[in-house]
């Protein structure tokens, strides 16, 4: 019995001893939204691997870069940020670079941004008939770069895109794109390679994207559309 | 008690004051740097450490780094070449991660260490030749260290003589230099060795003018092909603008230049040949081919640089045999058969029958072979005698390089089988099974324990799960030793046959130099693994024969590196197995059929483009630029 008291009093007085952080948490909350600055709607993003929103904290020397991912629809928060001025820009995007700006973060600091894409996806399509889920669409390239590649990119999660899929059928362009041109891309639910992947009785998404050929380009998309199988 | 704290504080006073030099002691289990240089012996003995420290990427290099071969290197048996399309683990799904293949504080400390040594070279009492041997030497050590540096982290900053600390941290912050800046200094330090040394035949395990000669060779290559592919996956940021990292495709022209002369060298010495050049059969290629990297020492005139791995034991051995032997040859190792060789690998071999053509591994008589959706018994599957009749006809480095199921190994046939095809056309795959027809059983893995078979079976992460076994650079001739660092094979760092490949690449890409001898090269290499068909020079064709030929020694993650392919090649990318099965429809016969699948429990990997390069540690405290999207 004295035993046990003894130790209930060390660790008492190890618990009682010092303050777990001299330092306030992170309180500052940075967010906002990404439009075409053409179409003034949001311009559509990868959850992984996509475009970021690079932010540079003033006041330090050689600091390091944090950055903060999209949301698939062009929606992008973090509310773990300290209270301080920021370099603030969207980079390895989909879109034409833009010029960092600074920003005070505080409280909740709301930040859009307009951006021309590289490339608007016109007049998307993706229909299933039977078996084959058939997408068309035409390219509206915003810059004279060549167009490396199209795809149709399925995945059963609803934030499907190049980075996150579970099959595609892509095309390799590799040219400056006619505007007029019509795209089909197919995908046949019963190939050898897709019939054990993309399985009846689930629900798959379906996305059209088309990748610029630029430094650290990220594709554009189309939304994406969701079929029963 | 007043008295003795009197006392007590009178003696600390005098010890005070007492004597001067107490902390002046000179450490009886360290020497003088003057003894030491001042000394050949110690001289050829701090030599030996500048070597040991070398990056030399062998049997000891592994994603934690180099030497990893001493107490317990327990990693799991994770090769580099399981970060490329070459191999998969048994288990791990592992890919390229940030931390991964790092050298910087150890690059550093030897440069240090050598510039130590070029500062004491002048004073040394030793005859002018040995002088002019060591200057090469440490010229060699740097120029191999910052090649090290170079690859993994683009420009860096360049120590070019020992640092004085005078009491100013700020002094010793030398900053990055610029990329291309980097690989001339490289060219520069590849040129003062060249110069020299003397020239060697490749037995010595120390630098000769020819092992220069390799070094410049195989950086100019790679510096090359970062200027002219770099435009294939650019970056941007600082690093960039400052040109810290990347080239422009104008910088390409000189280093295949210094390549090709630095290559020409080597092949005009008459030193130099592929070992068993004109083998009478395929048959004999592979077993020469499987020799040269059992015994390098044997190689004849194949061998410019052997590191020795000369002892069993901490620093001396590694755990090749251990990690890499089937699991029937495991000999007591409880963690055999982490190298699997791929499908994807296998289907780059060239068949004898279709010289300088794509030949994937043909399992139908529908032929689609990107059809990797598993058996299906509507399909009409080739049978065939054998586990490696399907093989039979592809290149001797195939047969030299991986176990294939079936073949044997150490006097035991090794069993490598996923399955078979019940005679009602099911199949029954990659599950403990066993059928018996007529009074025999058949067993799913070809045989009934885990001690008779080497594939499939999940039992332990032991079995391949690609179809393949891995034997290059496996020592037939002892059983494994079951204990940490047992394996004395020694590492070929450079030989003669990567020197003629970095030639033929240099011209074809270049379109400079001599096309015919670089047509020559690529073939002569072709004709020691019995090709006799020769085939043009093109880059494809260059790059086949790298991957062939250079398979597992630690050549292919750079190739991707270097040449901007990794991002392309590993985009979700899945690698591939072969399944051979027994099909038991043809009872009594015993025919096998094979299914080409993905890779079981394996999944996509994707490459990052921020990986051409390696993070810059430690840059709040170093004040150095950071590389692009680090």
């Amino acid at each position: 019995m004295k035993r046990t008291a003894y130790i209930l009093s060390m660790l008492l007085i190890a618990f009682t001893a010092c303050k777990k952080d001299n330092y306030d948490g992170p309180t500052a909350t940075l967010y906002g939204n990404i439009y075409d600055a053409g179409t003034k709607t949001l311009l559509e993003q990868d959850i992984i691997r996509g475009s970021v929103v690079e932010i540079k904290e003033h006041g330090w020397e050689n600091v390091q870069p944090q950055w903060l991912i999209f949301k698939v629809d062009g929606a992008y928060e973090n509310s773990l940020l300290f209270e301080n001025s920021y370099s603030v820009a969207p980079v390895r995007g989909n879109f034409i670079p833009v010029e960092p700006q600074d920003v005070r973060i505080a409280g909740r600091t709301q930040l859009d941004f307009s951006v021309t894409p590289y490339i608007r996806i016109v007049n998307p399509s993706i229909t299933r008939n039977g078996n084959i889920v058939t997408a068309t669409f035409s390219l509206q390239q915003q810059v004279t770069n060549n167009v490396r590649k199209i795809g149709l990119y399925a995945h059963s999660d609803f934030r499907v895109g190049e980075p996150l899929r579970l099959t595609a059928a892509e095309q390799e362009i590799n040219a400056v794109t006619d505007p007029a041109h019509v795209y089909t891309l197919t995908i046949d639910l019963q190939a050898p390679n897709i019939r054990d992947i993309l399985k009846p009785g689930k629900t798959y998404y379906f996305r059209i994207g088309a990748l610029i050929d630029a430094t650290e380009s990220k594709p554009n998309y189309a939304k994406a559309v969701a079929f029963d199988l | 008690m007043q008295t003795y704290h009197k006392i007590l504080t009178c003696l600390m006073v005098l010890l005070l004051f007492s004597c001067k030099s107490v902390l002046d002691l000179k450490p009886t289990d360290k020497i003088l740097a003057k003894d030491l240089f001042g000394d050949p012996e110690g001289v050829k003995l701090y030599m030996a450490n500048l070597y040991y420290q070398l990056p030399m990427e062998d049997f000891a290099f592994f994603r934690a780094g180099f030497n990893q071969n001493h107490q317990d290197p327990n990693n799991g048996g994770f090769a580099p070449a399981m970060v490329t399309d070459e191999a998969v683990h048994s288990e791990f799904g592992d890919f390229v991660g940030d931390g991964d293949f790092h050298w910087w504080d150890q690059g550093y400390k030897l440069i240090r260490d050598v510039n130590l040594l070029i500062d004491a070279i002048p004073t040394l009492d030793i005859i002018e030749t040995e002088r002019k041997k060591l200057t090469g030497e440490s010229a060699f050590i740097k120029a191999f260290a910052y090649f090290a540096l170079a690859k993994r982290y683009g420009g860096v900053p360049l120590i070019k003589a020992t640092q004085q600390y005078t009491g100013d941290v700020e002094a010793l912050k030398v900053p990055r230099s610029t990329e291309k800046a980097t690989w001339d200094y490289v060219m520069e330090l590849c040129d003062q060795a060249i110069a020299n040394l003397e020239p060697g035949d490749g037995k010595s395990r120390r630098a000769t003018k020819y092992t220069a000669a390799a070094l410049k060779s195989r950086a100019a290559l790679h510096a090359a092909s970062v200027a002219k592919f770099w435009n294939r996956a650019p970056m941007s940021g600082t690093a960039v603008t400052d040109k810290l990292v990347g080239m422009t495709a104008a910088d390409a022209a000189g280093y295949y230049t210094a390549c090709i002369q630095a290559s020409e060298l080597i092949m005009q010495s008459g030193v130099f040949a592929l070992y068993g050049a004109t083998p009478a059969s395929p048959e004999e290629a592979a077993e020469n081919y499987r020799m040269l990297f059992q015994n390098p020492n044997g190689g004849d005139k194949e061998t410019i640089l052997i590191k020795g791995f000369t002892l069993p034991g901490n620093f001396t051995g590694h755990n090749y045999d251990i990690w890499y032997q089937p699991a029937q040859s495991a000999n007591g190792w409880p963690h055999p058969g982490r190298m699997n060789p791929t499908l994807d690998l296998v289907d780059t071999y060239e068949r004898y029958d279709r010289p300088g053509l794509a030949s994937p591994v043909v399992t139908t008589t529908e032929g689609d072979v990107t059809d990797y959706g598993g058996y299906n018994p509507s399909l009409h599957y080739l049978q065939f005698d054998s586990p490696n009749d399907i093989f039979k006809g592809r290149d001797a480095r195939l047969w030299g390089t991986a176990i294939l199921p079936g073949t044997g190994w150490k006097g035991t046939p090794i069993i490598i089988q996923a399955g078979y095809v019940q005679p009602n056309g099911q199949a029954v795959i990659r599950t403990k099974a066993e059928t018996t027809i007529n009074g025999t059983t058949y067993y799913t893995y070809g045989a009934a324990n885990t001690s008779q078979y080497s594939g499939f079976d999940s039992y332990g992460g032991n079995n391949t799960r690609t179809g393949f076994s891995f034997k290059k650079f496996m020592n037939q001739n002892a059983p494994v030793m079951a204990g940490w660092n047992q394996s004395t094979t020694d590492f070929i760092e450079f030989r003669y046959a990567e020197v003629l490949l970095n030639y033929a690449e240099a011209v074809v890409e270049s379109g400079t130099g001599n096309a015919a001898e670089a047509a020559k090269a690529l073939n002569d290499i072709r004709r020691r693994a019995a090709h006799t068909t020769a085939i043009p020079l093109t880059a494809a064709a260059v790059q086949r024969e790298r991957r062939v030929e250079l398979a597992f020694e630690n050549k292919r993650f750079w190739d991707l590196i270097r040449r901007r392919e990794f991002h392309t090649e590993f985009n979700n990318r899945l690698l591939h197995s072969i399944l051979p099965l027994q099909d038991l429809r043809a009872l009594p016969a015993v025919k096998y059929i094979f299914v080409r699948v993905v890779v079981p429990n394996s999944n996509p990997k994707t490459f990052a483009e921020r990986s051409y390069y390696r993070y810059i540690p430690g840059i709040a405290g170093n004040g150095l630029v950071q590389n692009p999207q680090y």
